[in-house]
């Protein structure tokens, strides 16, 4: 009784994930477990890439996949010295160096299977099954080497500090490494984000173990790969900044270990644009990292100005300059409490919070922010599928089929609509939370129950949701709406003077759900200061 | 009350002694990965069922065996005409507009058809759940796990994955059929059996190559009796006849063949040439891994030899009279010149320089003769086992020896296997060397860089997790006999070493362009490929054999 007990309070009970992995829970046979997760994880995001992917056919500019191309086709053809100078109006290099040594190393190896796809001028606009083979196969071994790994090693880590059974963390792996939006944008739509949210998982992973020199500088090198991370950097500051000053005492080595290997990080990263271009390159390639001179939001995105733009117009208001000032003063705003609570309670556990609440600040109010930039603060809430907690994870869970659900109008133009909705099904089905429509008409001997695990034929596993009526109330209604924009979407056309209405609603249901998040998320982060691990 | 899922009752949790093992999440998940591999790669087959559709739906039925605009023409039993027809009433307006029921040369479809089809291969692959569920409810108890691991292995199979959902075909569903009156001779309902069994055959008649196990079989256990024979005189070998079971299975049989061939009696002649077409060559497209690629390894391993070494053609000659070995040196050259081997692979017909050429005859009375040898076992014990053993020998012989395999067709060998394995250990290893290189054989079908990681990693992952779980649910073995050591080692280092030969051969491919030499030898990739799992294949034959012949209490 005793053991059965144990195993129905874990947190996925029931669920076809547990089903799945309940014969690899004797100790001899765990060791399998992660293999198959790690391998499964990958043929889904093999068949997502038999999709299209951004700009498939729509010349001449194309789009991510052709930018991705591009860059690989400047640095590997260019010195170094012209990469961030080279034809700027073209899909200009404008990302951190690391992503210019990435698509260097990879466009160096791709130029070994074929020199055409990567040869310069003339491989512009290409597109050949292999190339677009070779280019998914990179994003899938960049995933493979950084971030399924770092995603393995977190859970584990949790789990064995909180005693949870080894199967239980690795069900927790599994339903962060089905996680729908991030398969969808890298190997759907096509971009290297798990490069950055991988580095990231490392330089959380080395804070729980206590490394915070090597924590810093994998942060650095998430940062120099794509300069979203920067959504992060305020708490990643604050956590340690406040543990080499005093938590528990002012510790000298340890921060002169964290100001060092930040810094060098950073020379080295830079250093080949300065060696090989001078002051000037260096100057350059930072113009191109953070382009100012654009718009305040791109496209329609679920954050508040967009959203509020409806309302109020900014544009037709106030300059660029008003614009970049309230952003900068909203988002300092927004994420500012995260920090000083990061600052004064330092805790593990509360890393995954602090870091959710700080990048969602950054993504409802800073400047130029793109629906795919969902991803960072996703990384961290996605995390959370390491709680035992119901309430926190039936947050978890909804937050991610909002997310997804406001990469709809970016996936329906990729043309990914069945990878949307396999993907989502697959998702939300693995976790359990549609163990409640298993049809009860077919005959009794094909009656879906469990496959393999002790769960009883008639028990039927909840959905998530949590046990608050005002949050019930919130996330079933908007799935109600979800629903509806759906079905106009698909069905209605919208009115002539509006041709983006459908996508506005989506912005302002993604919006408010964000914003609510948010702020039970802030909630969280306070009630956690003063709490110890196991009540995470 | 919200809070009872955090902490079910002790009732959400059943009784380890009764599992209800139901596929019903297996099917959920594969289906959801099927639906994504739709945009897919597919191949000239989804054009030939397409044509099928079209041939089916707009002629009427006395003229299908004679259409011949497109080059593929109908040539699977009526059933599966059938079954086409049936299909082809679902088919929407949009998808009729894009061209899916157009009689033409080659198809000119888009999206709706290749989504159209793909659905109903998903839908009609839901038969093989149904059937092996069903297998797995009728199990006992004490098998019930063992049996569930079976037939997840079935349905989760990586061959189906390429074969039907990327390839295009519809196994999945035909082999259901086959699994049903397997299914039958186990629960002894034998007339099931053979109806299921001629069924399936009128689907397709490449399970002609198992009917002589199904026939010496039900010859064995429901038409003849010999419990009470004494030999007096030879009329007493009519008594053992059960003339009423016999009429009861003969009409079975003969009904359903009369509804399959009856409307097409009077063209005969017709079906039977599109049924089985002998013009075609020895090997398909490109060696299946049996028997004939080693042989022809042998040839060219020969010529090189004899080419490079004059007096050993001199020192054979001496033992072996002209007509089976060229007589001089000039005949080997001419036939070199005259067939053109050793690069240009990809043709119908294959020659051999050195060794005799074959004869399809040949081929035939090989087949027959393994064939016979697996059966007789069954005139003698009639159990379930030795009856699933005698399949899946049929299934081999034919694999091994037949004339213009297909590599497809290995999947006749690993469906009645996987219902014998659980049943020893020692049948483990033969087991894994069939699948492991009766899987990756199938890889060359799937030629598109786009899929190699994925069948590489789906065949890998279904490795992984059924090496463990039928070493799980094997028997230890029966017999005091302890396995050779040595070869299960051996074994092992073969399946390993497929990986580095999957990942050698697509090198090989994607630097053919840069080096001469790799363009000379176009098709050693595939050549690569049957020759190694052919000797993966072969040997699990002979460990098989060697365990059914000589192995007396597995099979009681």
């Amino acid at each position: 009784m005793v053991a059965k007990d144990k195993f129905s309070k874990e947190s996925f009970f029931a669920s076809p994930l547990y089903d799945f992995l309940s014969p690899f829970r004797p100790v001899a046979n765990q060791y399998y477990a992660e293999y198959v997760i790690v391998i499964f994880a990958l043929v889904i995001r093999c068949a997502v890439g038999l999709g299209s992917f951004s700009g498939e056919n729509a010349s001449p500019m194309h789009g991510d996949f052709e930018a991705q191309r591009h860059w690989m086709e400047i640095t590997t053809n260019l010195p170094i010295s012209q990469w961030y100078w080279f034809d700027l109006n073209y899909w200009g290099l404008d990302y951190p160096p690391l992503t210019a040594y990435h698509s260097y190393f990879f466009g160096k190896v791709g130029s070994l299977l074929s020199p055409t796809w990567f040869a310069l001028n003339s491989s512009r606009g290409l597109v050949t099954p292999d190339l677009k083979s070779y280019m998914r196969f990179t994003v899938i071994v960049s995933e493979a080497a950084l971030y399924i790994p770092g995603v393995i090693y977190f859970t584990k880590w949790f789990g064995i500090k909180r005693r949870q059974s080894p199967i239980g963390t690795y069900i927790a792996a599994a339903a962060i490494l089905f996680q729908p939006s991030l398969i969808l944008i890298d190997h759907g739509h096509f971009q290297y984000n798990s490069v950055m949210l991988g580095l990231t998982v490392y330089a959380i992973n080395n804070l729980l173990d206590g490394f915070h020199g090597p924590a810093a500088i994998c942060f650095v090198l998430s940062l120099c790969f794509k300069q979203m991370a920067l959504y992060y950097s305020p708490i990643f500051f604050a956590y340690l900044l406040s543990r080499s000053l005093f938590s528990p005492t002012f510790n000298l080595p340890r921060f002169t270990s964290v100001a060092l290997s930040t810094i060098i990080s950073f020379c080295i990263m830079f250093s080949p644009l300065y060696v090989f271009g001078g002051i000037q390159n260096v100057l350059q390639s930072i113009h191109r990292i953070f382009p100012f001179a654009r718009g305040i939001f791109e496209d329609k995105v679920a954050n508040f100005w967009c959203v509020s733009n409806v309302l109020f117009k900014y544009s037709e208001n106030y300059t660029q300059d008003d614009l970049q000032r309230f952003s900068v003063y909203a988002t300092a705003v927004g994420f500012i409490p995260s920090f000083v609570l990061m600052f004064l309670y330092p805790k593990k556990h509360m890393l995954p919070f602090g870091l959710a609440a700080c990048s969602m600040a950054f993504f409802l109010f800073s400047f130029q922010v793109h629906e795919k930039s969902i991803l960072v603060p996703l990384l961290p809430i996605t995390l959370l599928y390491c709680s035992t907690d119901w309430n926190v994870l039936s947050m978890v869970s909804w937050i991610n089929n909002v997310a997804l659900f406001t990469l709809w109008p970016l996936l329906k133009k990729d043309n990914l609509t069945l990878q949307y909705v396999v993907m989502m099904l697959l998702s939300n089905w693995l976790i359990g939370n549609f163990s409640f429509v298993t049809p009860r008409f077919l005959p009794k001997f094909l009656t879906p129950g469990p496959s393999v695990s002790d769960v009883a034929e008639t028990y039927r596993r909840r959905s998530f949701l949590p046990d608050n009526i005002f949050w019930k109330l919130t996330i079933v209604t908007s799935y109600i709406i979800m629903g509806c924009v759906h079905y106009l979407d698909m069905f209605v056309q919208p009115p002539k003077a509006l041709p983006d209405l459908w996508v506005l609603m989506n912005c302002a249901l993604g919006f408010s759900c964000f914003g609510l998040f948010w702020l039970w998320n802030y909630y969280k982060l306070f009630d956690m200061r003063n709490k110890s691990f196991l009540e995470f | 009350m919200a809070k009872a899922p955090k902490k079910p009752a002790a009732s959400a949790v059943v009784d380890r002694n009764n599992p209800k093992l139901s596929l019903w999440n297996f099917w959920v998940s594969c289906t959801l990965l099927k639906l994504l591999l739709i945009p897919g790669y597919f191949s000239t087959d989804f054009d030939v069922h397409r044509n099928w559709l079209a041939i089916t739906n707009k002629l009427p039925l006395k003229e299908w065996y004679f259409e011949s605009t497109s080059q593929w023409t109908l040539d699977y039993p009526p059933f599966f005409a059938y079954f086409e027809w049936i299909l082809s009433q679902f088919v929407s307006k949009a998808v009729r507009e894009d061209g899916c029921l157009d009689i033409v040369a080659v198809g000119k479809f888009g999206f709706p058809t290749v989504l159209f089809q793909r659905l109903t291969v998903i839908a009609s692959e839901v038969m093989l759940f149904v059937v092996l569920q069903i297998y797995i409810n009728k199990s006992q108890m004490a098998e019930r796990s063992a049996n569930f691991v079976v037939a997840s292995s079935i349905v989760l199979s990586p061959g189906f994955l390429m074969i039907d959902h990327i390839h295009f075909q519809y196994n999945g569903f035909l082999f259901a059929i086959l699994i049903a009156s397997i299914l039958a001779a186990k629960h002894q309902r034998y007339l099931l059996c053979g109806f299921f069994f001629t069924t399936a055959l009128c689907f397709k008649h490449i399970f002609l190559y198992l009917a002589p196990s199904f026939f010496v079989f039900l010859l064995r256990v429901y038409v003849l009796d010999f419990s009470n024979f004494q030999f007096k005189s030879y009329n007493d070998l009519i008594s053992i006849v059960q003339w009423k079971n016999l009429f009861k299975l003969g009409s079975v049989v003969l009904s359903v063949l009369a509804v399959c061939f009856a409307p097409f009696v009077r063209d005969w002649s017709q079906v039977l040439k599109r049924l089985f077409p002998f013009s075609r060559g020895l090997t398909h497209a490109y060696w299946a891994p049996n028997f004939w690629a080693l042989y022809s390894l042998l040839d060219k391993v020969l010529t090189l030899i004899i080419l490079k070494v004059p007096c050993v053609h001199g020192f054979l000659t001496q033992f072996i009279a002209p007509p089976l070995i060229p007589a001089t040196i000039e005949e080997i050259n001419w036939k070199i010149q005259q067939y053109n081997v050793g690069t240009k692979g990809l043709v119908q017909d294959v020659y051999f320089v050195i060794l005799p050429q074959i004869q399809p005859k040949l081929t035939f009375f090989l087949t027959l003769f393994y064939q016979i040898l697996a059966v007789i076992p069954v005139l003698f014990s009639p159990s379930f086992k030795r009856f699933v053993g005698s399949l899946t020998l049929c299934g081999f012989a034919s694999f091994l020896f037949g004339w213009h395999v297909h590599e497809k067709a290995i999947m006749l060998v690993i469906i009645p296997f996987s219902f014998l394995v659980t049943s020893d250990r020692r049948l483990l290893t033969p087991f894994h060397l069939l699948v492991s290189a009766g899987y990756v054989s199938l890889f060359p079908l799937l030629h598109e860089s786009q899929d190699f990681l994925l069948k590489l990693l789906y065949t890998l992952v279904w490795m992984i997790i059924y090496s463990f779980a039928l070493r799980q649910v094997t028997k230890m073995s029966s017999s005091v006999q302890r396995r050779v050591f040595f070869f299960d080692r051996f074994a092992l280092f073969y399946i390993v070493m497929l990986v580095p030969m999957v990942f050698g051969v697509q090198l090989l491919e994607a630097l053919k362009w840069r080096y001469a030499v790799l363009q000379k030898f176009e098709f050693a990739g595939l050549m690569i490929y049957s020759i190694y799992c052919s000797i993966g294949v072969l040997s699990s034959w002979v460990g098989l054999s060697w365990l059914y012949n000589f192995d007396e209490p597995l099979w009681m």
